[in-house]
């Protein structure tokens, strides 16, 4: 029975060789992607185009400006000298977001009891750098609240104080984007590479119509079945071990727990996807259609890792849902592992959920790929 | 060029999608249909953030805090702990994103106004959902200090709006609370209407993997012909989403369109023509399908995510990540359909970015055509 099955892992590998891009992509796409993707966007949103109408010229108005300069989250545009630029450059997409200093603004920070007003618009059409704009605005004004309260009663600067906090960030001390984001780019890549090679393996040799040929050799489906995952597996944990090497070298992600409790997991994770993408492989008709098909999957657990949004903030349905998608319960192992040093006690559930729902489509896909080949 | 070559060819792969029900149908409603999934799980507005209590004053001032912490939609009290190994606990285990710990001297301190003896700890593994509890947390403790302290501070001749002298205005164009999913719909589309290119590449892949090649080019067809033939009907499967999708987007997800659906259309199909273009080149290059999709994939899929500005404002991208952007063709597609959604600009605003896309779209059309022909010769 194995010699059977190395020649099918053997036949499986000579394809390859003809035509060495799919290798190449296979073995080195996920991990350079997730270098170059990981490089430009782990990291704060910073130079944000911001617009100044500063009525007031003084030097209060002028420390506001460098204030908000300091921040670092925006790059201050020409100044505006009427509604007309902000609109238009608001319109076109140009800004994210325009601060109006009216006239008499620092004359009513100088007077007891004045009122001076900031004006803030915000480009709503871009959601995400608006809300990042809008809570560094409120920060900067919030120290300026601060001072001139201060200032113009003349207490104790301690006194207004009073209403911080002490923050503690745990894992991530440094709040350092790329601890958050490149775990979970590995887990996407992972998974759809995992998916892609698996919804190969049946839809080509059907595709050409050697499926027929493969059958009718001396080969029982079981052994079929080994000979064309043993390929798939061995490319997955390589990948994963390169993109790992990525993820902890070049980002600096620490890998807190257990690394063999790690790997074994990622075996584990790596046959859940192929026995996924397996079944995907013998239903459809060509390879056209499986990989549509692969993208759709891949596309629908994406959503429920948690990556993109929090699970807990879905609607119940959902999150029951979610814990039936392998891919949420790896993130949760991935960034347990790594970041947190969880035990295999902490991430128990996870990996039972894991376990359970490998055996429940294992156990379909094997009998409905055998009944496919049968 | 002739019209009845090029006719030749869409006929020949209309065939090849029709004859296969199933892919067809894949091809037709990928682009919708995940365009309604990722909405739906994109724009979910954080909220129900599990968090522990940890509560060493244990004072009619700490329960009345504790009360107001959770009284919203926004915290979710998880649970009440009994110590700090036991918020370590449920934070290792991702039951709680952030922790509230309230010192001993919590209420003594607020009532003296020596501050607030107050510590957050967050989940850093989850920053998102950590700052949204850091900030929730914060106003509501600003207020409950507020409030308690209001006789104290009455008292010593002060009003509580001198406490915030500056009005600070805030408004949000086009989108005035702020929501996720006004801005993610037209963002989205840049990305689903990128779904057909991988079809292109495939088809294209196709005809190298099964040899048929050779038999198209010994037709009287010219390979410009070929190309255009073979993206024809995948524009067109495309454009059948740029009609529903505005559709869906106002009448399911109550976001405004308005903009000219005409020139909406218009821009749109020039978009389809540049991305499909991209997916040419890979399918000219590839040998097989295989091949093709992973390329799809990390020249197309990836990058339209992190590097057009959907989700990551290009501003904040370096330099190099920055200049590949103006490359992809979603980039400039998506502040079309932003414009044209939102502030409803037309082309007489946006011509800038239209005509980039026509000169992307041409240029990785000629390189198709250009590497095709070597390729065979």
């Amino acid at each position: 029975m194995f010699r059977r099955i190395l020649a099918l892992v053997k036949k499986e590998f000579l394809h390859l060789k003809g035509d060495w891009w799919l290798p190449a992509f296979m073995l080195f796409g996920g991990a350079l992607e997730l270098l170059a993707i990981g490089w430009a966007t782990s990291r704060p949103i910073t130079n944000l185009p911001m617009m100044i109408w500063d009525m007031d010229r003084t030097a209060a108005s002028r420390d506001l400006v460098i204030s908000l300069e300091n921040t670092g989250v925006f790059a201050m545009t020409e100044p505006a000298e009427s509604m007309e630029t902000i609109q238009d450059q608001m319109d076109r997409g140009e800004i994210n977001a325009a601060v109006i200093i009216p006239h008499g603004f620092a004359n009513e920070i100088d007077t007891i009891g004045g009122e001076p007003v900031l004006q803030v618009i915000l480009n709503g059409a871009e959601s995400i750098p608006a809300r990042e704009a809008l809570r560094a605005v409120e920060g900067v004004v919030r120290s300026l609240d601060e001072e001139i309260t201060i200032d113009h009663l003349g207490v104790n600067p301690d006194l207004f104080k009073g209403f911080d906090f002490s923050l503690r960030v745990w894992f991530n001390e440094a709040l350092n984007e790329a601890y958050y984001t490149t775990p979970a780019e590995l887990a996407l890549m992972l998974e759809f590479t995992i998916l892609i090679f698996a919804a190969l393996t049946f839809s080509r040799e059907r595709e050409f119509g050697t499926l027929e040929q493969l059958l009718v050799m001396p080969f029982s489906s079981i052994e079929i079945i080994i000979g064309k995952s043993i390929p798939v597996i061995l490319v997955g944990l390589f990948d994963f071990t390169l993109m790992l090497g990525v993820v902890h070298f070049a980002f600096h992600v620490p890998v807190r727990g257990s690394i063999f409790l790690l790997f074994g997991l990622a075996f584990m994770y790596t046959l859940v996807e192929l026995g996924k993408g397996m079944a995907i492989s013998v239903f459809s008709k060509s390879q056209h259609q499986a990989f549509l098909l692969v993208f759709m999957v891949g596309m629908i657990d994406f959503l429920f890792t948690g990556y993109a949004a929090p699970v807990e903030s879905m609607p119940k349905a959902i999150q029951y849902l979610a814990y039936l998608v392998p891919a949420h319960h790896w993130l949760s192992i991935m960034r347990g592992i790594t970041l947190k040093g969880s035990t295999i006690i902490d991430i128990l559930p996870n990996i039972l959920f894991l376990l359970g729902l490998g055996v429940v489509i294992g156990f379909f896909s094997l009998r409905y790929i055998r009944k496919a080949l049968d | 060029m002739s019209i009845r070559h090029l006719w030749a060819v869409i006929r020949k792969e209309l065939q090849h999608i029709l004859r296969d029900r199933g892919t067809f149908l894949l091809v037709l409603v990928t682009p919708t249909l995940v365009l309604l999934l990722m909405t739906y799980s994109l724009a979910v507005e954080i909220q129900h953030v599990p968090i522990a209590l940890l509560d060493y004053d244990q004072s009619a001032t700490s329960r009345e805090f504790i009360y107001q912490i959770t009284a919203g939609d926004d915290l979710d009290l998880y649970q009440n702990a009994a110590s700090m190994e036991e918020v370590e606990d449920l934070l290792i285990k991702g039951k709680i994103k952030a922790a509230i710990i309230i010192g001993p001297e919590f209420s003594s301190d607020l009532l003296a106004m020596r501050g607030l003896s107050l510590q957050i700890i967050i989940d850093g593994t989850e920053p998102e959902t950590g700052g949204f509890a850091v900030d929730h947390i914060g106003w509501r403790a600003e207020a409950f200090a507020n409030e308690v302290l209001a006789e104290q501070i009455l008292a010593s001749g002060i009003s509580l709006d001198s406490l915030e002298p500056i009005d600070l205005r805030i408004r949000s164009w086009y989108n005035p609370s702020l929501e996720p999913r006004v801005d993610i719909v037209p963002g989205l589309l840049s990305i689903v209407l990128g779904f057909p290119a991988f079809s292109v590449a495939l088809t294209l892949a196709r005809e190298h993997e099964h040899s048929t090649m050779e038999q198209l080019l010994a037709t009287p067809i010219s390979r410009i012909e070929l190309l255009l033939g073979k993206m024809i009907p995948y524009i067109l499967a495309g454009l059948v989403n740029v009609i529903v999708i505005p559709i869906i987007a106002m009448a399911w997800f109550n976001v405004p369109f308005n903009g000219n659906f005409i020139e909406f259309l218009l821009l749109s199909t020039l978009f389809l023509f540049a991305e499909l273009s991209m997916g040419m080149i890979i399918g000219v290059f590839m040998k097989s399908q295989s091949a093709a999709l992973a390329l799809s994939f990390l020249v197309v899929l990836f990058p339209g995510f992190f590097l057009t500005g959907i989700f990551f404002p290009i501003a904040a991208l370096p330099e190099m990540a920055r200049m590949e952007s103006m490359f992809l063709p979603g980039t400039h597609y998506a502040i079309i359909t932003r414009g044209v959604f939102l502030p409803g600009i037309g082309i007489d605003t946006l011509w800038p970015y239209a005509i980039m896309l026509v000169i992307l779209g041409l240029a990785f059309t000629g390189t198709a055509a250009l590497f095709f022909k070597k390729k065979l010769a």
